[in-house]
């Protein structure tokens, strides 16, 4: 019986892993260090639940809830000047606590200061859309749902928008295989030939160290090709390169190897 | 790269006797080989770079056409994805026969480094091609070398009307 | 085997028959002469003035997010590359800065010189392209064999560098694994003597052509707040009026030490933008002739260091390598195993030749990251276009993914 492995992370492992081994953390600092996170975050906290804030990186990380997010990316694009979303998506932790962690980038260019929002949903909530106040949420959401699944309330057209409409599947889920399950493994086959190509076409090769035999033999003879069953001996003649038949095109000046001239010059 | 079997004899084409006509239909089409505009990726670059002021095109005849019902050959420059694949596979289709594809680049021919979900694995899972050129990105000379080949090859075979299909499907 | 008839059937998308009013969907496909890659416009027109539209991306989509979750730090760099596949440095160089910031690394000063040139370098070699297809698509064809004659000398610069000509995998987490060779101070100098001549010629083909103004200016307007809103970085955003340019405003490398101008205007349209990216080039030409001295002055302080010094995550130089039993030891650990970076979460945001792009990356402590996010400008500069086309007619749609910049190795990664 082969060992059984679990499929809630299908992603590569490391295959060597030290049990003793610690890993360090990239360090957070205290929000009060720096007077403008200290305030926007004390702005945040007014009217919002805040469940942790910490620096990290020079970027300012605020936990809030998911009923939040509008309200809160409100605030602080009207108030606190945060008037950029540089990014948002989501993190997969379907395999740790059935959650997903989203978060956005928000960048605030009168006070040079960015503050990455986050919160958690479980599997299967929506999320509120903050296209009305960012119209690049409009574009960042669908991919989300395009690579997540995870869908946003009141937006104009939650589509799929990398993958094709008819895919099904999301990419990015952990359980997803970066090679792609079977629906994606044929794809465009059955969607170009139908599902009686399959066999003709035969099977996606995905296998990066495949050696085929006879590739193998042509390949080694790369430079000293010959026709198929010629008898190999050691003092094959190296493969002419030629450019065009020997005897010529008409009206082609014919390539002369003696005549020509290599440039060296790379300024010519 | 497809399972089928693959010709690899070394003049891209079994000898055949050519009359005259052949060879002056032959000449004619392999000294104006207009190009389909099909650069996907990165490779599409380095062809517009091998269409450009140093390495130029013009000197083969070819000239690039964006439709596919004035081409001859396709040149598959860059990864196809399967969202693209279908179009691929229009395009192909609505070329004019006597028609050619080149393969550039290692997402054309195998799917290159992208071995993925979204990926298909080499153009000739959907197109018959004729010529692949290895690289990531092939630097234009070699594009070129490859237009010199497939000129070869199109000067090898007879000119009949129609040409001989080449794909398993 | 006769060909068999494929399931692919005509599909009439621009014809549309129950329908009263006049209007056409016309299908701008995803392969079009326009060279910019993989873009489907579907343009809702009614008679030529387009009322509706809606960019369908994803047909570049490799799964680079998913790619990077299944391989170490080092091995994903030259996936980078092929995200701006003009300007691949930057590429390769913000997912750098970011691996760095995660781990707390500090990079020696000569690699950060190297690293500088490499860039400026790079955003010539981006605006060249973008002038190149974007006079192209106008119809000034001479500017595009004129530009890309440039960006021929500058590719051999970088080609005697790394040896590649369009996808660089030249910066590495720490540091540069090459110095620069004995020829490319020369060859740089060369080239940049003849650059503000070369510009000059651009710019007396365009600046005061009347097809070129035509459809350039009042073309493709972008005010502040749609800038804002959807997310525009870098030239798009500089030229609806916001001076944000992340060299000057939240420095990184030592793009603090060096002097230049960024260009800025306040019109939003595609001229405005034409203008930024002309004197951008300009601007560049100025930072690599100062990254020049700095280089120089590098090397007669004799600081020879070139990646950074941090055996647990960067690989020692390869003489040690190849001398040092250790360091072939540890070497070989960081190439199969892979650095583990600390637990945390880090977004960079860098400036690269089209607007900024950041990367978001999750660390769990493993070799690989749990998530990486890349943001890349060009994704919402194609969305943009969803509320930028309605009123303008079919030839401004070229002219405005023109001078959008879009590439979609970036859109779709």
């Amino acid at each position: 019986m082969r060992a059984y492995t679990p499929k809630d992370d299908v992603q590569a492992k490391a295959y060597y892993t030290d049990r003793f081994y610690v890993a360090p953390q990239v360090p957070k600092q205290d929000v009060e260090n720096d007077e403008v996170f200290a305030a926007d975050l004390a702005a945040i906290k007014a009217k919002f639940e805040v469940s942790d804030a910490y620096i990290q990186v020079s970027n300012m990380v605020v936990y809030i809830n998911a009923k939040d997010i509008y309200g809160v990316l409100e605030l602080m694009r009207d108030e606190l000047d945060y008037t950029q979303l540089s990014e948002m998506s989501a993190i997969d932790w379907l395999a740790k606590d059935n959650t997903f962690e989203i978060f956005y980038q928000m960048l605030s260019m009168k006070k040079r200061k960015r503050i990455r929002v986050k919160y958690f949903i479980e599997n299967g909530q929506a999320v509120d859309s903050v296209e009305k106040l960012f119209r690049c949420a409009d574009w960042s959401e669908r991919e989300m749902f395009d690579m997540f699944g995870i869908e946003a309330n009141n937006h104009p057209f939650m589509k799929r928008i990398l993958m094709p409409y008819d895919w099904q599947g999301n990419p990015l889920l952990k359980t997803y295989p970066l090679e792609g399950d079977e629906f994606a493994a044929w794809y465009e086959v059955d969607k170009i030939f139908g599902k009686e190509a399959r066999d003709i076409i035969g099977p996606e090769i995905r296998d990066t160290a495949r050696v085929d035999r006879y590739d193998s033999e042509r390949f080694a003879r790369l430079g000293f090709e010959v026709p198929k069953g010629t008898e190999i001996t050691d003092d094959m003649p190296r493969t002419e390169q030629k450019y065009q038949e020997d005897d010529g095109v008409f009206l082609i000046k014919k390539y002369d190897k003696e005549s020509s001239v290599i440039v060296d010059d790379p300024q010519r | 790269m497809a399972q089928h079997k693959v010709n690899y004899t070394q003049d891209g084409g079994l000898p055949v006797a050519l009359t005259s006509i052949d060879k002056i239909v032959n000449w004619g089409r392999s000294n104006s080989l207009w190009a389909l505009t099909y650069g996907l990726a990165c490779c599409g670059i380095e062809m517009m770079a091998s269409g450009a002021s140093r390495f130029d095109f013009d000197r083969y005849g070819t000239i690039f056409r964006a439709s596919p019902r004035q081409a001859d050959v396709m040149i598959v420059a860059g990864t196809l994805t399967k969202k693209h694949a279908e179009f691929i596979k229009r395009l192909y289709d609505q070329m004019t026969e006597p028609r050619w594809v080149i393969s550039m680049g290692s997402c054309a021919n195998t799917g290159g480094m992208f071995n993925t979900y979204a990926t298909v694995q080499g153009c000739d899972r959907v197109i018959p091609v004729d010529l692949y050129l290895p690289g990531c990105a092939p630097r234009p000379e070699t594009l070129q070398y490859g237009v010199m080949l497939l000129q070869q090859k199109i000067r090898a075979n007879k000119a009949g009307n129609a040409q001989k299909s080449k794909r398993l499907m | 085997m006769a060909q068999v008839k494929n399931r692919l059937t005509p599909f009439f998308e621009n014809i549309t028959f129950d329908r009263e009013d006049n209007e056409l969907i016309l299908n701008f496909g995803p392969q079009h002469p326009s060279a910019h890659g993989q873009l489907r416009l579907m343009l809702h027109l009614q008679q030529e003035q387009i009322v509706k539209a809606h960019p369908d991306v994803g047909y570049l989509h490799r799964g680079m997010e998913k790619m990077a979750e299944n391989m170490i730090y080092n091995e994903f760099m030259p996936t980078t590359d092929r995200m701006d596949y003009i300007a691949s440095s930057s590429n390769n160089y913000g997912f750098a800065l970011a691996v760095e910031k995660l781990i707390g690394l500090e990079v020696p000063r000569r690699a950060k010189v190297i690293r500088m040139m490499l860039l400026e370098i790079n955003r010539l070699m981006s605006h060249l392209f973008w002038l190149a297809t974007t006079a192209l698509d106008i119809g000034a064809m001479t500017v595009f064999l004129f530009a890309f004659r440039e960006r021929e000398y500058l590719m051999d610069i970088i080609e005697g560098y790394c040896g590649a000509r369009l996808t660089h995998a030249a910066i590495r987490i720490g540091g540069v694994p090459l110095d620069i060779q004995d020829n490319f101070i020369i060859q740089l100098k060369t080239f940049l003597d003849k650059l503000p001549a070369n510009i000059k010629d651009y710019e007396d083909l365009l600046d005061t052509n009347r097809i070129w103004l035509m459809r350039m200016e009042e073309v493709g307007v972008i005010s502040t707040e749609m800038a804002l809103s959807w997310g525009c970085t870098g030239p798009m955003l500089r030229a609806s009026g916001v001076a944000w340019d992340i060299r000057k405003e939240e420095p990184y490398e030592l793009y603090d030490e060096v002097e230049f101008n960024v260009p800025f205007s306040d019109k939003g349209d595609n001229f405005a933008r034409y203008r930024i990216y002309m004197q951008e080039m300009r601007e560049t030409a100025k930072i690599l002739y100062q990254t020049i001295e700095m280089y120089e002055t590098c090397v007669a302080n004799n600081e020879t260091a070139l990646m950074a010094h941090a055996p647990q995550y960067i690989s020692a130089p390869k003489i040690d390598i190849m001398t040092q039993n250790y360091s072939l030891m540890q070497h070989f650990v960081l190439v199969t195993q892979g650095m583990r970076p600390p637990v945390g979460e880090v977004y960079v945001p860098t400036e690269s030749p089209k607007g900024e792009l950041g990367f978001f990356i999750n660390s769990q402590g493993g070799p690989y990251p749990y998530r990486l996010k890349l943001r890349a400008p060009s994704f919402w500069h194609t969305g943009i276009l969803t509320d930028l086309l309605p009123g303008h007619y079919i030839p401004d749609v070229v002219s405005i993914i023109g001078t959008t910049n879009i590439v979609f190795g970036e859109v779709d990664r």
